[in-house]
């Protein structure tokens, strides 16, 4: 391997990487965002963002146009999302349920839709959704990404904008924020907290159908495609699991060392790249890089 | 005299239903009694580490899978009575647990979760990927047991040396869970610091409890290998934690009884829907979210010796997974 030859992986690992890298981004803010304001870690969130995915194919197959679809996927998933939240979860949360149980429900969740998804005999013939950017070659430096990629990227950046804004000037994000605080004190000053709940559980529906309706021209939608969600969890963990920058940076990263451990040392290794990247960040600095102090347990 | 309790009646009657079952059941049968054992040792082992000393922890079926590949490439290599593969794969599973629990001692809740989830992750890598060993994605065929002689070559000759091994596993359990020992293994639980005021040390009791529970999966693991002749890596992976985290938390946290009625009852079941994959999976969904529903603290829930947690004040119900990670 020459100095050229490591120069031009690099470039094509980090651009193809923050490419990735950004889809990551977006699932880890999903199960941030809900982690935070529920204390739901969301076992499901590959599923549902596989359920993304399936929608998106039944209605294209139905002869609904591209521009329809696109909302009725992000409703649809969105109404999944909040409806599990109100029927299941604040039940869970009401009969007392502590970690263990939200783990469980959440896992009940994802077996329901993919058994869902197999019933329909959907999964038997994997199939990719149209683009609506061409897959032409841009060169960047020394690398080469598709139009298609640079899209996914610049589409992840302003639905991470988008999420910014709603946090920081809406009455919606800043009662969100306050929930995931000090609930109590959210709800003393008149924040309803199962309306909240259930919108960031619908909100966290919405950003992984985003997240599925980027991802899904450049992969055939398979049930498998639920694994997704493990670099997600991994991009959470390296940020911190309870900061949405984090999260962010935690899928650029993840997305990165994907594609350069695939460059470098071999494809086989990039499934169990995340796995590592979630034990080293836990061993080595468990509240991830913008995690804040480490907490101390009271008795 | 000792008063005789329900849980008496039950075991007499277990008993004499397991004695009877060779004469009159199928191959078949026995078959689903074998692999329903393995799932109570999977499950004991399970309720220990979690349900006795409160570590959140998803890599029992690492350590299944140790179990599985050491008992089965001795037995390959040396062909000693089984009982000596078995006890090989315990311990090595025990230390390899005892090693995952410094985990335990950085980490908890979520946090002890997410890093015990990848762990397990990255053993079925090693398994599929390290071909030399464990035959990498082509699986490995596993030799007949032998016992002094015998060969075990079919579910009917495994089927009494399972049983044994089952009693003296829910044996130990019990055991564990009635002395000194449990009473410190679920003080941690309660809170480690108040634990470790009391004199206990928390950090030998977590280690201790991981090894524990390793060394249960191990022999689970081992009991695996002497009525079935194939073991593909594919079959070791997060589904199979989730299973058996199932079985311990919907027959009950932290009751022995409980882990044994679990992993009969979604033992059966998945048995049942084995044909039907999406309607096993759409129905095993509809229970977990039922049960954390209406029965969150699952079928035998261990209220007796439950000692009264402080009643959250945040209106979130508890805080065993928030915040803290030190």
């Amino acid at each position: 391997m020459t100095l050229s030859d490591i120069s031009l992986f690099l470039q094509q690992g980090v651009l193809s990487g923050l490419s990735t890298g950004s889809v990551y981004a977006l699932l880890a803010i999903a199960i941030v965002s809900v982690f935070k304001t529920t204390d739901v870690p969301n076992f499901a969130q590959g599923e549902i963002f596989m359920a993304g995915g399936y929608i998106a194919l039944v209605l294209l197959a139905a002869g609904v146009s591209y521009a329809a679809v696109i909302p009725l996927t992000l409703v649809a998933v969105g109404a999944i999302t909040a409806l599990f939240q109100r029927v299941v979860m604040e039940r869970v949360t009401s009969s007392k349920g502590v970690g263990v149980q939200f783990v469980i429900a959440t896992l009940g969740l994802a077996y329901a839709i993919k058994g869902l998804v197999r019933q329909t005999g959907l999964g038997d013939t994997p199939r990719s959704l149209p683009a609506l950017v061409s897959s032409d070659a841009v060169p960047i430096g020394d690398a080469v990404l598709t139009r298609l990629d640079i899209a996914i990227f610049v589409a992840a950046v302003v639905v991470m904008v988008l999420i910014y804004l709603m946090f920081t000037y809406t009455r919606i994000g800043k009662a969100m924020r306050a929930v995931g605080m000090n609930p109590r004190a959210a709800q003393i000053v008149g924040i309803r907290l199962s309306r909240i709940r259930m919108l960031v559980w619908a909100m966290s529906g919405v950003i992984s159908a985003i997240a599925a309706l980027l991802i899904t021209p450049k992969v055939l939608v398979t049930p498998d495609i639920a694994h997704i969600a493990i670099l997600a969890y991994a991009a959470a963990i390296v940020g911190g699991f309870t900061s949405l920058p984090g999260a962010v940076i935690g899928g650029l990263v993840i997305g990165v060392v994907e594609n350069l451990v695939g460059l470098f040392i071999s494809t086989n290794a990039i499934v169990v790249a995340p796995f590592l990247a979630i034990l080293v960040t836990l061993i080595v600095r468990p509240q991830g890089l913008l995690g804040g102090k480490v907490q101390v347990k009271k008795v | 005299m000792k008063k005789v309790t329900l849980d008496h009646v039950a075991l007499l009657a277990a008993f004499a239903v397991l004695c009877v079952l060779p004469f009159v059941a199928t191959g078949y049968v026995l078959y689903v009694v074998n692999l329903l054992m393995v799932f109570v040792v999977l499950a004991l082992g399970m309720h220990v580490v979690i349900g006795e000393c409160g570590q959140f922890a998803l890599s029992h079926t690492a350590f299944y899978g140790i179990g599985i590949y050491t008992a089965g490439l001795i037995n390959a290599t040396w062909h000693p009575p089984f009982v000596v593969s078995i006890i090989a794969g315990g311990l090595l599973s025990a230390a390899i647990g005892y090693l995952i629990g410094f985990l335990a001692l950085r980490m908890r809740d979520i946090y002890l979760a997410l890093a015990t989830f990848a762990f397990g992750e990255a053993m079925q890598w090693v398994f599929l990927n390290w071909e030399g060993v464990t035959g990498g994605s082509n699986g490995m065929r596993l030799q007949p047991a032998d016992f002094f002689g015998l060969k075990l070559t079919n579910d009917l000759q495994a089927y009494p040396f399972v049983i044994a091994l089952t009693a003296l596993m829910l044996w130990l359990t019990v055991a564990i869970s009635r002395s000194q020992f449990g009473s410190a293994l679920r003080a941690v639980r309660e809170s480690d610091v108040a634990a470790t005021a009391m004199g206990i040390n928390a950090r030998a009791m977590k280690q201790a409890a991981f090894a524990i529970s390793g060394a249960f999966a191990g022999v689970a693991g081992g009991m695996y290998t002497l009525f079935v002749s194939f073991i593909h890596p594919e079959s070791l992976g997060f589904q199979t934690t989730i299973l058996v985290l199932t079985m311990v938390v919907v027959g009950g946290i932290g009751s022995v009884r409980g882990a044994v009625a679990g992993a009969i009852f979604f033992g059966i079941i998945s048995e049942l829907l084995r044909q039907a994959l999406s309607l096993q999976e759409i129905i095993y969904g509809a229970i977990l979210m039922g049960f954390m529903m209406f029965k969150p603290r699952g079928l035998f829930a261990d209220r007796k010796r439950r000692v009264a947690r402080p009643v959250p004040q945040d209106g979130l119900g508890g805080g065993a997974m928030k915040g803290s990670r030190a």
